[in-house]
């Protein structure tokens, strides 16, 4: 097998890889923060009269918020390549060390701003509910958003720019992806909160934010508002709730996200390994209409695979669990 | 997704000194936004700081178009509606800059407006749709005006975005600069934000119009500093970097004013703002 | 008036109606759903409906590197957003399972109307059902399916017919399949399960609605295209 076609199979795991870490610290960076649908709990708190020393990062939803982050950080980072490239010829990759790490450093940043002004803004518009600003749970939760962000961002950012790049990095430049930069940022930042907000929000919403309610049952809507809000020792702060859903919640919303860009890109790339496309790129041709059945078949078939894997665990959950008991 | 409350009453400024307390009412705003937005998008040669003023008037008068619909709840959260607004800004501004060429005098280009009314106008069938009985039947109060105004300000943003950042209407250099480069990412989830985010940050009984102005305000400004960034990096601008310099000075300032403000708002105006303390226990 | 107008205005209808069909089949729970009280998935129909399409978007534009085929372009976007949907459901319903111990249930049916499995005894009270059982697997992979061809055919109508550049045709189709998407969503308010859902057949309100709004967007394309010099 050419070199260019082990080098874009390499490059294809080390994207699915970053994949795999970028959606588990996005998870953990909304559940550190509070942010999308189980927000609406902690929002319903303070109104049902349960005070709480909760971060309230109320970004819009999860796609859109992490599309900003990816976005800024793709922006800043083209700029920075478009002025560094030119100064190593031949040596790209120098330039992008330099400049992704700045970009997602400004995205960090916003994420910072945002998150400030969405806590102080609900919290002020709860007047009436007593709800206080708690300095303390502010500054204190800022740096642990910004971090986890960090992670999330600059791994989107790096999946971003291996994409834009694929061809050059495995000396094919005719495989570049038509996409710029900031753009696929764009899409996979949507595409990362989406499963964050899907996926990753049901281990934190339905359990860790409700967990002296009994396990084993969806939250009942009496429950709704009544957050537990003391922590094994003192009061909770989202603190405690990013530990909790690493071990579990985070990993594997990493591992949807993961499996996602390993699909897509696998198929595409063992498509045209089959169809005969590679390593010639006869583009536009008979040759590269097979990559593309093939490609449908590839992901047809693992469509087939995850519809039988979830008919068997269902049957096998429900009859693990049994009908509801209690009352 | 976010819990929307029902109906909020309007309540009066009460802190002295730190309202904003530029144009009073919803429709005013409207019309003082929409006239100077258009004159702005209009006149092209103009440096790139007073489209920044217009660019931030223009998100303003969308913002407010936000919060005075999805007061009612629209079941969907509020980021929905600000989606829609920029989605919508974005064909108009495809369609504007295309006929942009058409009755061109010198430096002015009165057709981009054309984008303008058609995108109100499908925010206005949109906003029929949605409202009539006989269809999608949302029941809110004044859809109608406020999609055709959403749409209208959406484009109109893109639009200023678009000649902040290539310095002229042209198709060819917008779709060269702008959408080639993956610029319109930025522009359009930062026009999402700064429609949707005040009202969605500001969201709860005791909201008021004023505060949420200023979250505006602050976010505007961000725009500006990150697209005289692109502008620098571009080189577009017919006046030389310093344009794209004092774009982004002009941006760093009214971020940095807003957001002190707003923080300061806000802490003033909570039920109380502490240190750090126990929780009040009810049970 | 030429044909590949008509052609534009055409397809641009039917990408926007199949993305608010799509909108509609996706099991959506919303808020509720992440607290494990409603079933489906735990986020906004906008914001899943993206994320799809988003995906298929994604394969449809690497496909349309290296073959002209419509067919085979949309396809694949539509295989790309299904393989999405079914993972996303898949790994949620492992959390609800081993995370949360909650079993996946339908609330809106008492059997399971595919496999005759009885929906009703497995329900906590008070609760709109949990989890993504297997009519609601069934229906969201033919959301994902239907909204990623939708998708897929605007961005290859505006980048093939109305010859758009890569950046703006991609721009372009997302802004009119996002507008369609919130229309839909704006129908459904709030939960819906899928095709089985008694809301479902509330579609019809939704398709005129996005019928005029896709129509509209179709013809300030092609407006675009003509007067902006690309066609």
């Amino acid at each position: 097998m050419p070199i260019e076609v082990v080098l874009l199979f390499a490059w294809m795991l080390v994207i699915a890889f970053l994949a795999f870490i970028a959606c588990t610290f996005e998870d953990l960076e909304s559940d550190m923060g509070s942010q999308s649908n189980p927000n609406s709990q902690v929002q319903l708190a303070a109104q049902v009269g349960q005070i709480n020393r909760f971060f309230n990062k109320a970004i819009s939803g999860e796609p859109l918020s992490n599309a900003m982050y990816c976005v800024t950080a793709g922006t800043i980072a083209w700029i920075l390549l478009m002025q560094l490239e030119p100064l190593v010829p031949g040596e790209e990759w120098k330039a992008a060390v330099l400049a992704i790490p700045i970009g997602v450093l400004g995205a960090v940043v916003i994420n910072i701003i945002f998150s400030t002004t969405s806590h102080c803004g609900r919290t002020a518009a709860m007047k009436r509910f007593e709800q206080p600003i708690y300095l303390d749970v502010l500054y204190g939760h800022l740096m642990p958003i910004g971090a986890h962000a960090f992670m999330t961002t600059f791994c989107i950012t790096c999946i971003a720019y291996i994409q834009s790049n694929i061809g050059t990095l495995s000396g094919n430049p005719a495989l570049d992806h038509p996409f710029a930069l900031p753009l696929l940022g764009f899409i996979w930042g949507i595409t990362v909160g989406s499963i964050g907000s899907s996926t990753g929000d049901v281990h934190y919403g339905t359990e860790r934010e409700f967990q002296d309610r009994p396990f084993g049952e969806g939250k009942r809507v009496v429950y709704h508002g009544k957050i537990t809000r003391y922590a094994s020792c003192g009061i909770r702060t989202q603190r405690d709730i990013a530990g909790f859903c690493a071990k579990f919640g985070g990993p594997c919303t990493g591992m949807t996200f993961g499996l996602i860009i390993l699909f897509t890109n696998w198929t595409t790339l063992v498509g045209m390994q089959l169809g005969g496309f590679l390593p010639n790129l006869p583009a536009f041709t008979a040759i590269g209409d097979m990559a593309a059945i093939w490609t449908i078949v590839l992901g047809l078939l693992i469509v087939a695979a995850l519809a039988v894997g979830h008919l068997i665990f269902v049957k096998w959950v429900r009859k693990k669990c049994g009908p509801f008991v209690g009352e | 997704m976010t819990v929307t409350p029902a109906v909020i009453e309007e309540e009066a400024p009460t802190k002295k000194g730190l309202s904003f307390k530029f144009p009073p009412e919803e429709t005013e705003m409207g019309i003082i936004a929409g006239i100077i937005g258009a004159v702005i998008v209009i006149f092209t040669g103009l440096p790139a700081v007073i489209k920044g003023v217009g660019l931030i008037l223009v998100l303003l008068w969308g913002m407010d178009s936000v919060r005075k619909t999805s007061k009612y709840g629209l079941g969907t959260g509020v980021p929905s509606i600000g989606v829609l607004s920029t989605g919508y800004g974005v064909v108009g501004a495809l369609m504007g800059l295309a006929v942009a060429e058409y009755g061109r005098v010198g430096q002015l280009y009165p057709a981009v407006l054309l984008g303008v009314i058609v995108m109100g106008v499908i925010g206005l069938v949109s906003g029929v749709i949605s409202n009539s009985e006989k269809f999608i039947a949302m029941k809110i109060p004044r859809l109608e005006r406020g999609m055709m105004e959403l749409g209208m300000a959406g484009t109109l943003a893109i639009l200023l975005e678009c000649s902040i950042v290539t310095g002229s209407l042209n198709f060819n250099a917008v779709v060269n600069q702008v959408m080639n480069t993956g610029i319109i990412a930025l522009m359009f989830i930062f026009n999402c934000f700064a429609m949707l985010h005040p009202y969605n940050a500001c969201l709860g009984p005791d909201e008021r119009r004023e505060r949420t102005r200023m979250c505006a305000v602050e976010i505007s400004g961000l725009i500006c500093i990150l697209l005289g960034f692109a502008q620098l990096a571009l080189g577009t601008s017919p006046y030389g970097p310093l344009d794209a310099v004092s774009m982004i000075v002009f941006g760093a300032i009214v971020f940095a004013v807003f957001f002190w403000k707003f923080i300061k708002a806000c802490m003033d105006e909570a039920y109380e703002t502490v240190g750090t303390g126990m929780i009040k226990t009810i049970e | 008036m030429e044909p590949v107008i008509l052609l534009i205005v055409g397809y641009v209808v039917i990408g926007g109606l199949l993305a608010c069909v799509a909108a509609h089949l996706l099991p959506v729970g919303g808020a509720p759903a992440a607290m494990g009280t409603a079933t489906g998935i735990a986020t906004g129909t906008v914001q899943i409906m993206l994320g799809a399409a988003m995906t298929g978007l994604f394969t449809a534009a690497s496909v349309d590197t290296y073959t002209d085929s419509l067919l085979l372009v949309t396809l694949s976007g539509a295989v790309g957003a299904t393989v999405m949907i079914c993972v996303v459901m898949f790994m949620a319903n492992i959390i609800y399972g081993f995370g949360a111990g909650v079993v996946p249930v339908s609330g809106r049916v008492d059997v399971d109307p595919i496999t005759k499995e009885p929906q009703a005894p497995y329900k906590t009270p008070q609760c709109d059902g949990h989890g993504v059982p297997i009519v609601v697997f069934v229906s969201g992979s033919l959301g994902g399916f239907i909204g990623g061809f939708g998708g897929a055919l605007m961005y290859y109508t505006l980048l093939n017919y109305a010859h758009f550049s890569a950046g703006t045709a991609a721009i372009g189709a997302i802004s009119i399949f996002v507008a369609n998407a919130i229309l839909a969503a704006y129908n459904i308010r709030g939960t819906i399960e899928g095709f089985h859902d008694p809301k479902f057949k509330r579609l019809p309100y939704a398709l005129v609605a996005s019928f005029a709004v896709s129509l509209l967007c179709g013809i300030v394309v092609s407006l675009t295209a003509v007067l902006g010099g690309t066609l």
